[in-house]
């Protein structure tokens, strides 16, 4: 296999002899991570599985040396990174490593709900989405598999005390607002069946006042001009004079880790959006408010953007002029699969049956097997020669340490750059026909009434479109490709929540009541 | 002497609460005897809803060790509204702690909240000045521009606030012309936030910026913060790139234009003399003239995304790829 830099000279940034801090840091980083292309080419780097393994279990064995304090307040995502790392990295786990992990996570659990970075401390959107997403990997339904311990119903209620009038989330109870928490509450809410149209209320809109001028989302946007308070400490109810025309900036610049998280929360709100909004063309519904927009072709270009130049091994950065840093592998490189489906680039193709083998145009378009539209292999032989620590772990970038978190994104960018999973069709459909209403209804534990039966039938529709949607996230066939030959292959991730198929699908059905169609057995390429 | 609270007689009445009981973590971390003391007697704080001058002392302790742990951060929070203690004073306490630990969320929301309590455009126009000082540390900082921008919107006072924030980004950018940070902030003032005192001409903005970005790409062509300024503000505008395409297109040639070939003209600079040509963006920038331009003009911007693809900017071939497969189905 060529490698993707192949016969392209390792032509540092353009500086047009024109020095400056930034030019100086990022030529000085190119020489380094130039210092690790392999002599023989990236085509024979190897993935150091073995001291990878070794690297999650003594952190999870062991536990975390003094340094990681700063974590303190992250527990479960200490213990999600290391455990969806061993997913990725092909690994399972003992029932005595899942117990345990069970009832460390049930001591985080908020009693008012949600769940906190640690035992007393306060419920915070970005735990409770670590460890809901742990919860996927070592729980199952029953009594002692942790799923039923998680109180849904305080959950919504901690959700609900956290919405602010312009649709958005404080983190937690006197906390900031900013992407990265609607995105953890919408995944949340979304694998536990406890979205409604009040908690989701405005979301969208949000989100889409987040984007700037250069296409990627900043951290949060301004609501006091539009909504009259912007203080969350504010007793008043500022919706009652909401100006529609006012401006509501972007906070911050583009950056890939808000991209990502605005770009989920997106895509999960699709079925929303088509369910709540007048569409937009021929005939909007008057009725309905209308549907914020994305730039989503200004997205695709800054997330492609991000991709650095052969001489930094094709990593990523994660806004403009800043340095490559692995964990951006996943959150621009795993970004481009979910603005290419908000574009509608390359949908699932349908497999090959007699009938449309006859139809020259249709085969043409089975043989074009890779419609990403970033640099896979690249994305690979950095990770592979730059983000591997020799002692084990993935990192930044050379010289750095490797630590817990690095190693979950690097990973998961490598398995984002192996593998293309996309929403698919088929299989979107095949869930639907299976799809059980009353079950679903009767799993709802929000304690949501709906105005009426129409809204009530408004309501399963958006259920049964999340839960299929989501669902039928699947590894295009004939598609994987693994820098360094098949050994170094880790496994797929579902490009949205970060978890392996498996283990959210599981979750999806326990909490919807669902028995989904079991995912189609490998079909060799055609 | 020991520094622990368990041997400090003023939390005797107090009995530390463990972080585990009855279950033995997974992953856990190996803190330091001063943190878990702190934190134990932290969580039997938290648990009776203490708010007192001593649990000051302890949030703080905990601060310095871990700036990352909300929950001490909150109750400080709670603690200080109960105690109607002088925020003010709060504000300069934490000066240090910001600094030091300035890339940590709470450290800018906690002075957030300070400031929307004490509700005065002069501590706000103080904390402006402060965060100059933190930004000479780390010019692109994200919370701290992030909270600068909130602080500006919020209190919106344009003599005392937003009128030093152009000269001030403009500055940051003469340092460092490639300071993305700075570009945004240049854009948050003149555009996404509205329209400020002076700028009502929008007119005249539009030709002020465009004069500025231009004069800026001249000096170092392959700078993509300048271009995607120059981009996000025709978009803003409504103005088509094809207005600036005269002058983009020497950025495109393979040399610089030879010295006195062109007469100096100081709306629309030639690159720099060192400049390495074809710059990438301008190449872009073309592509997406012709695109819009349609008909015959569209096999000119396939050319360029040809170009790209295969020569220029070979790392992202998939991406001109597939900007020429949606050119043409549209055409």
């Amino acid at each position: 296999m060529p490698t993707a830099t192949q016969g392209a000279e390792y032509s540092p940034t353009p500086i047009d002899g024109y020095v400056t801090p930034t030019s100086s840091l990022q030529a000085s980083t190119e020489n380094i991570i130039k210092s690790h292309i392999p002599p023989g080419g990236t085509s024979q780097a190897e993935l150091q599985k073995r001291s990878h393994f070794e690297f999650l279990l003594r952190n999870l064995r062991q536990g975390f040396p003094e340094r990681y304090t700063s974590q303190d307040a992250s527990q479960p995502w200490l213990i999600y990174w290391t455990l969806h790392g061993f997913s990725i990295l092909g690994a399972g786990l003992d029932d005595q490593t899942k117990k345990r992990t069970i009832e460390t996570l049930l001591a985080l659990q908020h009693p008012d709900g949600g769940f906190a970075g640690g035992p007393g401390q306060a419920a915070h959107l970005l735990p409770t989405y670590a460890a809901v997403c742990a919860f996927a990997i070592v729980g199952r339904p029953g009594p002692g598999g942790g799923w039923e311990s998680i109180d849904r119903k305080k959950m919504y209620d901690f959700f609900m005390s956290l919405k602010q009038p312009d649709g958005s989330f404080l983190v937690s109870h006197h906390g900031e607002v900013d992407v990265r928490g609607i995105y953890c509450l919408l995944a949340v809410a979304t694998l536990l069946n406890i979205l409604t149209p009040e908690l989701l209320a405005g979301v969208p809109d949000f989100l889409a006042t987040c984007q700037t001028y250069e296409g990627g989302f900043g951290n949060a946007s301004f609501p006091g001009w539009a909504f009259a308070a912007d203080d969350p400490e504010s007793e008043k109810d500022a919706s009652a004079s909401f100006d529609p025309t006012a401006p509501r900036p972007p906070l911050g610049e583009a950056h890939g880790g808000y991209t990502f998280c605005a770009t989920a929360s997106w895509i999960i709100l699709q079925p929303y959006l088509n369910l709540y909004y007048a569409r937009t063309g021929a005939f909007p519904s008057p009725s309905l408010p209308r549907q914020p927009q994305i730039n989503t072709r200004g997205l695709l270009r800054w997330c492609t953007q991000m991709q650095g130049l052969p001489i930094e091994l094709g990593g990523f950065r994660g806004r403009t002029n800043k340095l490559v840093d692995g964990c951006y592998s996943w959150w621009v490189g795993g970004c481009v699969v979910l603005v290419e489906t908000l574009l509608g680039i390359g949908a699932q193709h349908e497999p090959p049956t007699e009938e449309n083998v006859k139809d020259d145009d249709s085969h043409k378009v089975w043989d074009d097997v890779d419609d990403s539209l970033f640099n896979r292999q690249a994305l690979q032989e950095y990770i592979l020669c730059a983000g591997q620590h020799p002692a084990g772990g993935l990192r930044d970038k050379p010289p750095k340490p490797a630590d817990a978190y690095h190693t979950l994104y690097c990973a998961a960018g490598l398995s984002a750059a192996q593998h293309r999973v996309i929403p698919s069709e088929a299989r979107r459909k095949a869930v639907i026909s299976a799809w059980n209403a009353e079950q679903a209804r009767a799993h709802d534990s929000t304690g949501f009434a709906t105005a009426s039966d129409a809204e009530r039938e408004k309501l399963d529709l958006l259920r049964r479109d999340t839960f299929a949607h989501v669902l039928s996230w699947t590894e295009e066939e004939g598609t994987a490709l693994y820098v360094g030959g098949a050994a170094n292959r880790v496994n797929a991730t579902h490009p949205v929540f970060n978890l392996t198929t498996t283990h959210s699908d599981g979750m999806l059905a326990y909490f919807y009541g669902q028995t989904p169609p079991s995912r189609m057995p490998s079909r060799p390429k055609a | 002497m020991s520094d622990l609270l368990a041997d400090d007689p003023e939390w005797a009445d107090v009995t530390p609460l463990r972080q585990y009981e009855n279950v033995n973590p997974i992953a856990p971390i190996f803190y330091s005897e001063e943190y878990k003391d702190a934190t134990d007697y932290f969580r039997a704080v938290v648990k009776a809803g203490e708010m007192s001058p001593r649990v000051l002392k302890l949030t703080e302790r905990i601060i310095r060790m871990n700036p990352a742990h909300y929950t001490a951060w909150q109750h400080r929070y709670k603690t200080l509204i109960a105690l109607k203690a002088d925020l003010e004073e709060e504000l300069r306490l934490m000066d240090d702690i910001a600094k030091e630990f300035m890339k940590t969320y709470q450290v800018w929301h906690h002075r957030r909240l300070l400031l929307t309590a004490i509700n005065s455009v002069d501590v706000a126009a103080l904390e402006l000045i402060f965060l100059r000082d933190v930004l000479e540390l780390d010019t692109k900082n994200y919370h701290t521009w992030s909270y600068r921008q909130w602080i500006l919107t919020h209190f919106n006072n344009e003599a005392r606030l937003w009128a030093g924030e152009r000269p001030y980004a403009e500055q940051l950018i003469d340092a460092d012309v490639r300071n993305n940070s700075a570009w945004h902030h240049r854009f948050f003032v003149v555009f996404s936030s509205g329209v400020r005192l002076g700028d009502e001409e929008r007119e005249v903005v539009l030709r002020r910026e465009l004069s500025y970005v231009k004069e800026k790409i001249s000096l170092a062509p392959n700078n993509a913060s300048a271009w995607n300024y120059l981009r996000g503000v025709l978009e803003f505008t409504n103005t088509p790139f094809e207005t600036l395409a005269s002058w983009v297109l020497p950025y495109t040639a393979s040399q610089p234009p030879a010295p006195g070939e062109d007469v100096v003209d100081l709306d629309n600079p030639l690159p720099s003399d060192n400049a390495e040509l074809p710059c990438v963006a301008a190449l872009e920038f073309m592509a997406d003239v012709y695109e819009k331009q349609g008909g015959d003009a569209t096999a000119k911007a396939v050319e360029l995304w040809k170009t790209l693809a295969n020569e220029k900017d070979v790392i992202r071939k998939k991406y001109w790829e597939y900007r020429i497969r949606n050119a043409l189905q549209k055409s």
